[in-house]
């Protein structure tokens, strides 16, 4: 333990905000916890009841989210990740030559082909 | 040494058929209209017919090393690539067959199971661990997918849900193995590997990496104890898948478990017999014992399954454990005979698999007790469930016997006596479960005295998977001498 | 930042997944587990690469298990999700009909 203070680098320029961090953690945290350990706590129920405009709530809380978020969110990731493996391609477009942009004209076309197929399934259909 | 990316490509042909059908397929899937139509079966055919034709025509003798190292191209990958495409031709005659099937889009099926083969393909022959993920992962997501392929039954979700975070939990254990590997060497060619640990440093770190690996690669084989989504997983699954999974990526595992333990931790001349593989532990007691319990525990808890798929799905247990008997000693006789008997296991089990397809088709039931008076309403369904029953427990003149009097001969010349008593004691309880079938199909009274009808096409696939059963019972030469060449890992 | 230190936040990573997928009831927290396991064993692949091999083989299996990892995982939700549409539930405990 000792060791790893005494190698703390005092004169690193990112270390004040180090002490910026802890002390913002220190507080954020310590104000939530000691508004919870002095403040009254007092159990009355309508105060825990669910809010809804004032009047007994109609419906419990919990919506039908619909499946096309999930597709969404799918196609974005995996789309994400084949712009991922474009750029050291891109980094090094010179040096691969020929060759390597054919092999990537294949990779995208792959890809190309399911999303075709994404949207010929309608996965990109409304919202 | 390692050819470069261009010169390999003319010898990656039959992986560039699979791929080339899997996108035929999905244009077609975007193009088509019909929904029933029969085209995306004969397509997937026609691609996998392609590759094992591209396969055989593959020069196994020098061994090559494509993709600058990733890939191998030896006559043990050929070998591999053979068996699995060919699996995946029977399983797709009986994906036509099934009623389970019937309704549904069937394009997306064979893309996975295409998408399955090519990762298999890859599989057998990857010499780089990256590659090694890579393909085991290619393999293990789409059959994920088409183990829930059953929408609207609820057992296809529960059996897909659990293959999915078992899988995944087995494939992230592997991956932080393969990541101790990497750092103990500094490199991810196997063969590398291999060389830089034969000089002997760090034996925990490298203990703990093949044991994490262990369990990786034992989820595929379904070894014990990583083996507990596989009877899930085959009662849930559609049946063709089922007969898929036992008999497909378990061989890819097999071939990727003998693969890399032999690259990795055994040394060059591990030929004479023996792992080298850092002398302060008993490998052959630790893969005896897990073979031993393997065996144990999918023979002793077949005894109690009323559903079919489900015995057979602890039966494959027990065979994958009775395989590891072969892999107890890293020696190429024990290899050879892993191989063979992977040759007539695949005959074997995709032939009863067929013939639970048919049942199930004609009584709409998986229990044992639709299969009462089989042999009164059909009796060639039920005389060939006979022979490849009777050919699982390995009597003769079956050629179930012989791959075991391979993988016996293999352990008893050894020494390792304790293992081939175990072995033998499981056959014989494996009788018991088997022939009970075999009692309820001839012996009892059929619940409806019906015809079950059998088509003609079903049956002659049925008669082409039964003939090798009892052929190589009689004479396996020629196959026997095809497994001992392929023997051959690149030794780079 | 030496090499001994990264190894231990990716071994900490390791366990903490490993209780995720033992403990937690929930699929998507289990799945959550796997993601944590994956991102160690990527730790391990970045922090060997620099400071074992300055070969970049550890680099480039690191960001291929960033894209398997998201596979598996879109995959996985999917199944979820269907398990969500067909039983009202995605806590593994339920998935219990499949059993013997």
């Amino acid at each position: 333990m000792l060791n790893f203070v005494s190698s703390i680098d005092f004169s690193n320029p990112y270390f004040s905000v180090l002490i910026l961090l802890v002390i913002a953690l220190a507080m954020s945290v310590g104000f939530v916890f000691l508004s919870q350990a002095l403040g009254p706590k007092r159990y009355d129920r309508v105060k825990y009841s669910v809010y809804e405009c004032g009047v007994d709530p109609f419906t419990t809380a919990s919506v039908r989210i619909s499946v096309k978020f999930y597709l969404i969110a799918l196609l974005f990731i995996l789309f994400d990740l084949e712009a991922a493996f474009l750029y050291p391609w891109a980094v090094l477009f010179r040096q691969l030559g020929w060759f390597g942009f054919i092999e990537m004209a294949i990779f995208i076309l792959i890809l190309l082909a399911g999303l075709v197929y994404a949207w010929k399934k309608g996965a990109l259909d409304w919202q | 040494m390692h050819l470069g990316n261009f010169a390999s490509l003319t010898l990656f042909l039959p992986e560039m058929a699979v791929t080339a059908t899997i996108l035929l397929l999905i244009l077609v899937h975007v193009a088509g209209k019909n929904r029933q139509s029969a085209a995306p079966a004969l397509l997937s055919l026609a691609g996998v017919g392609a590759a094992l034709l591209l396969v055989a025509l593959q020069p196994a003798s020098p061994g090559r090393s494509l993709f600058e190292g990733m890939v191998a191209l030896d006559g043990f990958a050929i070998f591999f690539k053979a068996l699995t495409a060919l699996a995946t031709i029977v399983v797709i005659f009986m994906s036509m067959e099934s009623r389970e099937l019937a309704g549904r889009s069937q394009t997306e099926y064979y893309i996975f199971l295409l998408s399955v083969l090519l990762g298999m393909f890859l599989l057998a022959a990857s010499t780089d661990i990256v590659m090694l993920y890579l393909s085991l992962e290619l393999v293990s997501i789409p059959s994920y997918l088409l183990a829930g392929y059953l929408k609207g039954k609820e057992s296809s979700t529960e059996a897909a849900m659990k293959y999915v975070v078992y899988g995944a939990t087995a494939s992230g254990v592997m991956i932080y193995g393969f990541s101790f590997l990497y750092g103990l060497t500094g490199t991810t060619h196997m063969a590398e590997i291999g060389r830089v640990l034969a000089a002997g440093k760090a034996p925990l770190p490298v203990y703990l990496a093949a044991v994490m690996v262990t369990v990786g690669f034992g989820f595929k084989i379904a070894a014990v104890p990583f083996h507990m989504w596989s009877p899930d997983v085959y009662e849930g699954a559609p049946t063709p898948i089922t007969a898929f999974l036992s008999v497909g990526p378990k061989a890819a595992g097999f071939a990727v478990l003998v693969r890399f333990f032999y690259t990795v931790f055994a040394s060059p001349d591990a030929v004479a017999g023996m792992w080298k593989l850092h002398p302060s532990i008993d490998w052959t007691l630790l893969f005896g014992v897990l073979s031993a319990v393997t065996m144990s525990v999918g023979n002793l808890i077949a005894i109690n399954q009323k559903n079919v798929k489900r015995l057979l799905a602890y039966s494959s247990i027990a065979h994958a454990g009775y395989m590891l008997m072969g892999f107890v000693l890293l020696t190429p006789v024990g290899l050879k005979a892993i191989l063979f008997y992977l040759v007539v296991y695949l005959f074997m089990n995709l032939g009863a698999f067929y013939v639970v397809i048919l049942v199930a088709n004609g009584t709409g039931g998986e229990d044992i007790a639709n299969y009462s008076g089989l042999g009164i309403r059909s009796p060639f369904a039920a005389v060939s469930l006979a022979v490849f029953l009777f050919a699982l427990t390995g009597i003769p003149p079956f050629s179930g016997f012989i791959g075991k009097v391979y993988l016996f001969a293999e352990v008893i010349n050894r020494g390792v006596y304790w293992l081939a008593v175990i072995a033998a004691l499981n056959s014989v309880v494996s009788l018991y479960y088997y022939a009970r079938i075999v009692k309820v199909m001839f012996l009892e009274d059929p619940q409806e005295t019906t015809e079950l009808p059998v088509q003609a096409f079903p049956r002659a696939v049925i008669s082409l998977l039964a003939i090798p059963t009892l052929l190589l019972g009689i004479y396996w030469e020629p196959v026997a001498r095809v497994a001992a060449n392929s023997v051959r890992l690149l030794a780079f | 930042m030496g090499l001994d230190k990264l190894l231990v936040i990716s071994a900490a990573l390791f366990c903490c997944g490993l209780y995720a997928i033992l403990t937690r009831r929930n699929a998507v927290a289990v799945l959550m587990g796997v993601e944590l396991i994956l991102n160690a064993a990527n730790i391990n692949f970045v922090a060997f690469s620099f400071y074992v091999s300055r070969v970049i083989g550890g680099q480039i299996f690191a960001v291929f298990v960033i894209v398997l990892a998201a596979a598996e995982a879109a995959v996985a939700l999917a199944i979820f999700l269907r398990m969500y549409a067909t039983t009202g539930t995605v806590e593994v405990d339920a998935a219990d009909h499949l059993k013997g």
